[in-house]
């Protein structure tokens, strides 16, 4: 039993998918656990959605081996898989009901009428769908057509489902409030979810593992705080959000620490990490709420204290983005400043300051 | 519509309507006068209706337009949206060449098509000249526009729904039927719609490839007008307007019913 237990739900396997001109899916290789909230993050372009749709069987790959529950499913045709996917349109049918939407799937399987029916009246249950069914989707609001296609998708208990940006056409706080939906089902349902998004707040809250993908590569795999707080390479910093990126190499190390120099001149220190062979830092990055900006006559002494001058500031609401040119460098770094702090402080464009962050604050970037 | 401009397209339009409109009105308004040349009031009759509908010639021409375009509708329907199917969702080798092609019988003057299938018919293959001749030269110029209204229809459609279909288990003949299908009707009635009339009311081509002897209503009408029957003529014209009509508000009614 625990054998089958480790064997994963979706399998990828060197998968390759070219179109002309394009490696959309350049030697993919992941495992998605059972149970779990798996999500394939990245730009829009970056091969994620083409990963999902050949796992659904609607793309053929080129190379490569798809596994579902330890199967080789390559020649499967889509409508025998095991698996469903929720289309970023929907793609709700607009001539049925609700009820012979989310039935569909069902009667395909020759279930009968009775167990049908039974099925259905859980599914609305949990989906909060109660005296929608006779309803046709142009006639749901956005939410509701949201909670149909899941439904319809969740009726069949397919062994994983596949979500393709699912929430992409709801407003902002609609699609906060699906999120937390969206958890609750998975919890509920213990099925396994495939979820593409190129939304990373929202990959960062729904998911259990985020695989982060890049012109069709994927660039690193690992658990929402692992890639929100060490981000391994530049694209998935940037991406992440960790904007502050100073390529270099480490000059020094010593007392648990190790001091890199950028490319503009910088000594930046950060934590020293034992998995880390110190020849393959290519940098480091930092997040902008992590850096602190101090008035001008803070002493110098310490480690990552540079001066500069602010040179931007964006109100955001709750921060203020801040850009601060560095007078050592000339190059600009940016600083969530919080609102309610700047009301003591009161910074402005074009004053002299200094920048800080901790040690423990410099995220080692290795590519 | 206050301002000169308004006043003067509001004039346009109004003048544009009544010239469209006013020959046909009056053609219906003086197939019920008792006029015998049917081109002054002289009273109510229902005479000329019963006298066409008496008349066998009427009757057998009335007939066999219908057959005729009934049985286009059907097959040129069916075909166009296969082809325009194929056309959309495959690609293959010369697909812009018979696309172009598919144009060709709009696009040409009916009388050079008219002259070309008569020759076809009589000089290249020996296809009979009445109903097989009259069928094919109005399929032939009627599936083209079936194929373009539901290839305008297919550019609109979510095609992801047939995926979605295939997704949720259904092969691809269910997912033709119960998705693809139904997703198209809109479109494929209204080619139906459309092709009615142009089967029903077509001359040019229909004279040229009838032969001796088969009389369509067009055809009818041609032949009494050259004999003086005006009267009777304009009620016939009645129905050419009225047939096409009925047809079209039945099609509005059952879109609203079901939702199309």
């Amino acid at each position: 039993m625990e054998n089958r237990e480790s064997i994963p739900c979706v399998e990828l396997r060197n998968l390759v998918k070219r179109f002309p001109g394009v490696t959309a899916v350049d030697h993919v290789s992941l495992k998605v656990e059972k149970g779990k909230v798996f999500s394939l993050l990245g730009p829009s372009g970056c091969g994620k959605t083409t990963a999902l749709r050949i796992i659904a069987g609607l793309e053929t790959m080129d190379e490569g081996d798809v596994l579902i529950d330890g199967k080789v499913i390559n020649d499967v045709p889509a409508y025998k898989r095991d698996c469903s996917i929720v289309f970023q349109t929907l793609a709700l049918f607009p001539h049925m009901t609700v009820e012979a939407n989310v039935s569909y799937g069902l009667e395909q399987r020759k279930v009968p009428k009775d167990e049908i029916r039974k099925r259905i009246g859980e599914m609305v249950d949990l989906m909060g769908l109660g005296g929608m069914e006779k309803r046709r989707p142009s006639q749901l609001s956005g939410g509701q057509q949201q909670r149909v296609a899941l439904a319809r998708s969740l009726i069949l208990s397919p062994k994983v489902l596949l979500l393709d940006e699912p929430l992409a056409s709801l407003d902002r706080k609609l699609r906060k409030g699906m999120q937390v939906e969206l958890k609750r089902i998975q919890r509920e349902v213990g099925i396994t979810f495939l979820y593409v998004t190129h939304d990373q707040k929202e990959a960062l809250s729904l998911s259990d593992t985020i695989a982060v993908m890049d012109k069709g590569k994927l660039e690193q795999v690992g658990t929402p705080e692992e890639i929100y707080e060490t981000p391994r390479t530049k694209r998935v910093a940037d991406f992440i959000g960790a904007s502050n990126i100073f390529p270099g190499k480490v000059t020094a190390s010593g007392n648990g620490k190790v001091q890199l120099e950028t490319e503009g001149g910088l000594r930046v220190i950060a934590l020293e990490d034992k998995d880390i062979r110190s020849e393959e830092v290519t940098g480091i990055s930092v997040h902008p709420e992590l850096v602190e900006i101090l008035p001008e006559g803070t002493g110098l002494e310490g480690d990552n204290r540079f001066k500069g001058r602010i040179v931007e500031m964006i109100y955001q609401g709750d921060f203020i983005e801040t850009k601060i040119c560095l007078d050592q460098t000339g190059g600009l770094i940016t600083s969530y400043l919080s609102s309610r702090l700047n009301r003591e402080t009161q910074f402005s464009p074009g004053e002299e300051v200094l920048v800080r962050w901790s040690p423990e604050s410099s995220n080692i970037l290795l590519g | 519509m206050k301002s000169l401009t308004g006043k003067t397209l509001l004039a346009i339009a109004t003048l544009t309507y009544l010239f469209m409109w006013v020959p046909t009105i009056i053609l219906i308004v003086f197939s019920f006068s008792n006029d015998k040349l049917g081109i002054r009031w002289e009273g109510f009759t229902l005479k000329w209706y019963a006298e066409i509908f008496n008349n066998a010639a009427v009757r057998n021409a009335l007939e066999m337009s219908l057959i005729i375009a009934i049985i286009t509708i059907v097959v040129s329907t069916v075909a166009g949206t296969v082809t325009a199917y194929g056309l959309y969702k495959y690609k293959f080798r010369g697909k812009e060449v018979i696309r172009m092609s598919l144009l060709l019988p709009i696009v040409m003057p009916y009388i050079v098509t008219a002259g070309a299938l008569l020759i076809f018919f009589t000089r290249v293959v020996d296809i009979p000249l009445g109903y097989p001749s009259i069928l094919i030269a109005h399929i032939s110029f009627s599936t083209p526009l079936a194929v373009f209204i539901v290839l305008g229809r297919m550019q609109r459609i979510d095609w992801s729904l047939e995926e979605a279909s295939m997704d949720l288990g259904a092969g691809r003949l269910t997912t033709w039927r119960r998705i693809t299908l139904p997703l198209l009707m809109p479109a494929v009635i209204a080619s139906a719609v459309l092709i009615f009339p142009w089967s029903f009311s077509d001359f040019t081509i229909t004279f040229f490839v009838a032969g001796v002897g088969n009389t369509t209503l067009p055809i009818y009408v041609y032949s009494a007008l050259r004999w003086g029957e005006t009267a009777a003529v304009n009620a016939i014209g009645a129905i050419f307007v009225a047939l096409p009509l009925i047809g079209l508000l039945l099609i509005n009614f059952l879109q609203k019913k079901r939702v199309i």
